[in-house]
């Protein structure tokens, strides 16, 4: 019964946003809603077979959406050229240059120039040119307007039979649409207003030649072609701007091997990478198992206190505790500076900086391996270590042959994952640094900036401009690493006897 | 020795603890000495917002361990009804409200769903022998390593384009966010979730199906209550990373009213921390407290579930 009005609901959503996919004209949309919404269908009224299905679908359809669709357009994305200057399709990027690389003629006609309306309140100029002709220029084109139907005062149109002069109060809102107007006059030249009272006659920069599929610079002839890479290019290594999308094979990847400038910080944040989730993993786990040893006493006094106190950082959002954070390691006014009377730049200095994201971390982090690592503890089966004392072995001799591997057991597999998570440890960094303090010789990468912070400034920092390819070439570069190191850990564990 | 004494001794109850005699101080000094230090370092930041969350004096500063004035007005400053505003820093052009709003809509609505999807999904993968069964839970773990943050661009441009069309799933919409976070709903949920499905009795839906039940039924009537304690973990879980969840909510939300809190806070102090510090560690406070009374409730479940397997670290 519930199953037929959930049903129902679904259909008649995708029945909805089939007509809202029609309106807009988005057919390949609507083919895979259509397709989808059938299948749904077809997999909840069917008897037997599609059983599991009925249980997996649901998050399929998320996981699909928003996990896989997004990985695989990642993947097609470092493949490209993806980035600033290079967004649009070849076809755009032609007219683009087209329409946009006009200059003004050497010999160019101007205009004086009156704004106007016509009757449906389009924006038109009535121009007079400099032998005293009349025109009405709009998109569609220049035409003549008869002397007889004007009135012409200093030079300009001051009343057009059929138009509106626009009012000075009009004028101040037009400025975006004046600054696009454009009134072809063929041969690919056009008349652009220049302010509120004159037009020139611009003609392009270029001229696409389509037999060479090639740009010509038409003053001197020179020759701009298709680099394949989405740019056209000319013989002196002159670019014309904008360029376009378009595959470029490995060259993402080989830019962060060659190229000097993406080299030296894409290895010194990678370095920077492994060295910060390695240290915080092993600080944190050896803090949480000291503290973990050390209440780890039966009949202690305060235990349970002190266990609820130790977890605290665990139950704040992190987010909160690195926000508050960057407030305590403040210079100038910061409240560890001003406790110990010291003025250390925390978060200034590229090398104190580093020591505080990692100094923060493990104190996000050491709860977690407490916890962990009592658990651990006291599964320990205490015959082994009475057994152990037994045969005179001493506390420390104890603890490194008999409770440090057999703990090691249980949690090395949760080190891995902590070193996994951290890798990509986005907020911890860039809520308490922003990757920063600025490295001298680098434009995006920062003292702290660690791979995934990188890849998110290559992508989304504005300044040098946004490669999206380069950014999906790191990302999937993060992917295979962080996968591996899963992929071992996973195999070292148990886990996948889950799957039996 | 005998099993109880072993009970004893590797999980010692409160009883336990009762009946045996506690060791001695000149023992166990040092380990109250390394516990209080511990605790110190841990409670340090934590003292400090709540001193300057109630200190009149609302700069960074000003800010100290005692307060020099005990005052409410961080707070009113929060909720906008502030009255002496003067030489006050305030979220005048803030909207905590708003924000908190915001963030829990999307960490509980996430949440829950989750929840159910994750269920739903482990449920199949834990009671029906299928074609393909192996296959896609190895890749679920697979896609599952390809971090949601790591395809952000992707993310941005794929909302960005729905929204022409759907505006209510769009850039800078609350919905939009909460479905991309389902994205990442399966997988080590999944996982987690069909071991402990795993542990309960097959026999017990057996029966249920002999009296008729449909497996939709027993889904819902026996396994589900009978996993509420993995149900509430993940539930915790999932409700505290999508909390802390920045890039992506940083890139679809795009006005102050639809920010979450790490977005909000996060622009909040961007802008003049020093000034803010007593509006702001007001924030902190009350921002803490859901995220840290689940935590509470639900410490116990937490603790079995990271001492069985890797939760959140």
């Amino acid at each position: 019964m519930i199953k037929i009005v959930l049903l129902s609901l679904v259909n008649a959503f995708g029945i909805w946003a089939a007509v809202v996919l029609v309106d807009h004209h988005k057919w390949r949309a609507f083919a895979v809603l259509v397709a989808a919404t059938a299948a749904i269908d077809a997999i909840y009224l069917a008897k037997r077979w599609t059983l599991p299905l009925k249980f997996l679908i649901p998050g399929t359809v998320f996981l699909l959406a928003f996990q896989v669709i997004p990985v695989a357009y990642t993947i097609n994305v470092a493949f490209t050229n993806y980035s600033t200057g290079h967004i649009l399709s070849r076809a755009e990027a032609i007219s683009n240059i087209e329409q946009n690389s006009l200059t003004e003629t050497n010999n160019g006609a101007s205009y004086s120039l009156t704004l106007m309306r016509d009757a449906k309140h389009q924006l038109v100029l009535a121009l007079v040119d400099n032998s005293g002709h009349t025109f009405i220029g709009t998109p569609q084109g220049l035409r003549p307007i008869p002397r007889d139907k004007v009135t012409i005062k200093d030079g300009a149109i001051a009343t057009a039979q059929g138009y509106t002069p626009l009012q000075g109060s009009e004028l101040g809102s037009i400025d975006t649409e004046l600054s696009a107007y454009k009134v072809p006059v063929g041969g690919g030249k056009a008349i652009e207003p220049q302010g509120f009272d004159s037009a020139v006659v611009l003609e392009p920069l270029y001229r696409f030649d389509a037999s060479q599929n090639a740009f010509v610079r038409i003053k001197d002839g020179v020759v701009f072609r298709d680099n394949g890479r989405g740019s056209f290019v000319a013989p002196t290594g002159a670019e014309i701007e904008p360029g376009w999308k378009t595959y470029v094979g490995m060259r993402n990847f080989g830019r962060i091997i060659h190229s000097p400038l993406i080299r030296s910080p894409f290895l010194k944040v990678f370095v920077w990478t492994m060295v910060f989730a390695t240290s915080v993993v092993f600080l944190s786990f050896a803090l949480g198992l000291l503290l973990a040893i050390t209440l780890n006493k039966p009949g202690l006094s305060f235990q349970r206190t002190y266990r609820a106190l130790l977890i605290i950082p665990y139950a704040v959002p992190a987010f909160l505790a690195l926000l508050v954070w960057q407030g305590l390691l403040n210079d100038d006014f910061g409240v560890v500076n001003r406790a110990f009377h010291i003025s250390i730049p925390w978060l200034f200095d590229p090398n104190w900086a580093r020591v505080s994201v990692i100094l923060v971390s493990v104190w996000l982090t050491v709860p977690y391996f407490f916890l962990i690592s009592l658990g651990a503890l006291q599964s320990i089966p205490s015959e082994l270590i009475e057994a152990a004392e037994v045969d005179g072995g001493g506390a420390w001799q104890v603890f490194r042959k008999i409770t440090l591997p057999l703990l090691l057991v249980a949690v090395a597999p949760l080190m891995i994952a902590s070193f996994a998570f951290n890798f990509n440890n986005f907020n911890n960094i860039y809520l308490l640094t922003g990757g920063g303090p600025a490295l001298n010789n680098s434009p995006v990468a920062g003292a702290t900036d660690i791979l995934i912070s990188y890849t998110y400034k290559i992508a989304f920092a504005a300044g040098k401009g946004q490669d999206y390819g380069l950014a999906s070439a790191i990302a999937i570069f993060i992917f295979i690493t962080v996968g591996t190191i899963s992929a071992i850990s996973f195999s070292r564990t148990r886990a996948l006897e889950n799957l039996a | 020795m005998s099993v109880v004494e072993r009970q004893e001794l590797s999980l010692p109850s409160v009883a336990a603890q009762r009946r045996k005699k506690r060791p001695g101080l000149a023992d166990t000094w040092w380990r109250h000495v390394v516990a209080l230090i511990g605790v110190v370092i841990a409670l340090f930041p934590v003292a400090y917002v709540v001193s300057a969350a109630f200190n009149g004096d609302n700069s960074l500063r000003g800010s100290s361990l005692i307060p020099s004035k005990l005052t409410l007005d961080n707070f009113r400053s929060l909720f906008g009804s502030q009255r002496h505003t003067t030489g006050h820093a305030t979220f005048q052009n803030a909207h905590y409200l708003s924000w908190f709003g915001n963030s829990m809509i999307v960490a509980g609505g996430t949440a829950l769903l989750t929840v159910l999807l994750s269920a739903l999904a482990a449920y199949a993968f834990s009671r029906f022998r299928f074609r393909g069964r192996r296959l896609g839970m190895l890749t679920l773990l697979l896609i599952q390593m390809f971090p949601q943050l790591l395809a952000v661009v992707a993310i941005y441009l794929i909302v960005l384009n729905t929204g022409d069309v759907f505006h209510f799933i769009g850039l800078n919409t609350l919905p939009a966010l909460i479905i991309v976070y389902l994205g990442g709903a399966m997988g080590v949920n999944t996982w987690l979730m069909k071991g402990f499905f795993d542990t309960i009795p097959s026999e017990l839906d057996e029966s249920a199906r002999v009296d008729g039940a449909t497996p939709a039924q027993v889904f819902w009537g026996v396994v589900l209550p009978l996993a509420a304690p993995v149900l509430a973990v993940i539930g915790l879980i999932s409700f505290i990373s999508t909390l802390n969840e920045f890039v992506i909510a940083s890139v679809i939300l795009e006005t102050q009213q639809k920010f979450t809190l790490p977005v909000g806070l996060w622009q909040f102090i961007d802008q003049k921390y020093s000034e803010h510090w007593g509006p702001f560690a007001a924030g902190v406070l009350i921002a803490a407290v859901p995220a840290a009374l689940l935590f509470a409730f639900l410490q116990r479940y937490i603790v079995q579930g990271l001492t069985q397997g890797a939760v959140k670290g």
